[in-house]
């Protein structure tokens, strides 16, 4: 064999190899989303978000209680961790650009985005759960808030840092104080950004398991009352998963499907967002 | 280009709220470290700081704990799936830097980067209903009969093949990591000056060699970072192994084994936790699962801020 033909023999395989890689990728994405599809569609009906759970065993019910618990669970917790990380953006992006400290928040941001979530359902035990002796729907959402801020607080950073300096020199000049530049210049020319970090960061948190079973647990009734446990959607599709029985199983699917969706349909929105806004 | 303009009373004011916040992730960090060492001093105190990390004993009934099989479980299902993970991703960042047609750069970029908004529930649901069943009955006899006939692997493929065991395990993590570290190292290629490939292709270099004598060198430490980073990840995933693993404390030479990982352990026991020393050792075992994935994501993060520094955008 001639040195052409075995470096084109390499460049075939390596080429052949790479493309072989991103098909496993593809399928196992079509694969999980396929599986998902069939098993969830088939278990689609009004009685899912109509009706509360029936008793272990017995035909029918739905999960009323886990749609609201989780939508109410996960709108706290954005009402908690939203500000908190917008804020907290925008002191590293504004008042304390370029310092040392804004680095070290950054990067220490950074490595909260993938602590395991699993910890923070534990600290929020310790500290919420234990202390008042029952499980609950704050808790619930305050844990998952935690989990929110330095998702938040990164994207602010980085949305606020893509507003062309110029532009607060231009506010500046005019004798504007720097609260008013970062309300009426730079939120304004960063809020499509900012509102798309904010949905991305819904979109993490809205699939999370871990840190709600022990903050918020479950509840198998239908429940407004956060000081007490709430079901979620998440938890409900563990508990229901792993029990005994047909009819548990069909609705975890059904759930599963409609959690898949709304969390893909979300990111992608947020990234055709971005794409749209910062297409340079 | 930090600004001094604090003359207005409001101004101040919102500078300090903004402080507040951007401190609140420090609080919560020194929070978790706290709340942790306070809750798992019991465990600490009863079974010894290092004893307890070295001790296979897991029995609630004695109220005798242990971290080791934990640890045990949470290293070899994180190192399995980086094995399968890695090559992957890589081979995926090549094909989609350097291989595939305009038009399937971005659709393909964004498939496996959706692959990592899946819910890792959705994982471990799928993992137990459909890949668990699949792996019980064709893979894993089929590897039996192949690799685990082989002298000292076949140790790795002993007993009967269930599903619900640290190889499938690894497998559905594997699948969660691929995307992080394929979307990281599709970004180090990126960094590649395109120029320096263009003057490779022009002296007559295959796309391959390419790729391994000019974008692999230029981004090694990026995509090692990216790597890292998926270890982080997978060291601390829970729902996704919560529901194949089996949760079975044991140390085990095979891999088509039940065993238990930290999050594993934490999902299916804190709730049922009924005596004081229990409850303070799940917190130890929290703690020393904080202290792993921190020190992890921060090597990774280190590595990732000098790839960025050095071929900076």
């Amino acid at each position: 064999m001639t040195v052409e033909q075995r470096r084109k023999l390499e460049n075939l395989t390596a080429l052949v190899l790479s493309t072989l890689a991103a098909a496993f990728g593809l399928f196992w994405l079509i694969f999980i989303l396929g599986d998902v599809l069939v098993h969830g569609i088939g278990a689609l009906n009004a009685d899912l978000f109509l009706s509360d759970p029936a008793p272990p065993g017995i035909e029918g019910g739905g999960l009323r209680n886990a749609f609201v618990g989780q939508i109410m669970i996960t709108f706290f917790a954005t009402l908690i961790g939203v500000p908190i990380g917008v804020l907290g953006g925008t002191f590293l992006a504004e008042y304390a650009r370029g310092t040392r400290f804004a680095r070290i928040i950054s990067v220490l941001s950074d490595i909260m985005v993938s602590v395991p979530s699993i910890v923070i359902g534990t600290f929020i035990y310790a500290l919420l759960v234990r202390p008042l002796g029952h499980f609950s729907g704050w808790a619930g959402s305050i844990a998952l808030a935690v989990i929110m801020i330095p998702v938040v607080l990164r994207t602010t950073e980085d949305m606020l840092s893509l507003v062309p300096w110029t532009l607060r020199e231009a506010a500046f000049a005019l004798g504007a104080p720097y609260y008013k530049v970062i309300m009426k210049v730079v939120y304004r020319g960063a809020a499509t950004g900012i509102l798309t970090g904010v949905l991305l960061s819904i979109a993490r948190v809205a699939g999370e398991t871990a840190p709600l079973l022990f903050t918020s647990f479950n509840n198998n009734f239908f429940s407004w009352d956060m000081n007490g446990p709430v079901a979620s959607l998440t938890v409900t599709v563990f508990q229901y998963a792993m029990g005994p029985f047909e009819e548990w199983h069909t609705q975890a699917w059904a759930a599963s499907l409609l959690i898949t969706l709304f969390i893909l349909a979300i990111t992608i929105l947020g990234r055709a967002i971005i794409k749209w806004r910062y297409r340079s | 280009m930090g600004i001094t303009l604090r003359k207005d009373p409001i101004d101040l004011f919102f500078s300090a709220v903004t402080a507040v916040a951007a401190c609140s992730v420090i609080a919560i960090i020194l929070g978790i470290v706290f709340v942790l060492i306070r809750e798992s001093s019991l465990a600490i105190g009863k079974f010894g700081f290092f004893a307890f990390l070295t001790s296979t004993d897991w029995n609630p009934v004695t109220e005798s704990f242990g971290a080791a099989t934990t640890i045990f479980g949470t290293i070899v299902t994180t190192v399995l799936a980086l094995v399968i993970a890695v090559p992957t991703a890589i081979g995926i960042a090549i094909f989609v830097t350097e291989v595939a047609p305009d038009f399937l750069k971005g659709p393909i970029g964004i498939a496996i980067e959706l692959l990592a908004a899946i819910p890792s529930i959705i994982y471990g649901m799928w993992g137990l209903f459909t890949l668990a069943p699949i792996m019980a009955n064709h893979i894993e006899p089929a590897l039996q009969s192949t690799v685990g006939r082989l002298p000292l692997i076949g140790i790795l493929f002993e007993g009967t093949p269930m599903g619900i065991d640290l190889f499938t395990a690894s497998v559905i993590l594997s699948i969660m990591i691929i995307p992080f570290t394929a979307s990281i190292a599709r970004d180090s290629f990126n960094l590649t000056p395109a120029v320096v490939k263009e003057s490779a292709y022009g002296i007559g270099a295959t796309k391959w060699e390419v790729v391994k004598n000019i974008v692999l060198p230029y981004s090694k430490v990026g995509v090692f970072g990216g790597v890292v980073l998926s270890l982080g990840r997978a060291l601390g995933e829970t729902m996704a192994v919560a529901f194949v693993l089996g949760n079975s404390h044991k140390i085990t030479s095979s891999l088509l084994d039940a065993a238990a990982t930290i999050t594993v352990t934490l999902a299916n026991e804190f709730t049922e936790a009924d005596s004081d020393v229990y409850l303070s050792s799940l917190f130890y075992l929290a703690l020393v699962l904080f202290l792993m994935s921190f020190i992890v994501l921060a090597i990774a993060k280190f590595f990732l801020l000098r790839a960025e520094k050095r071929y900076g955008r």
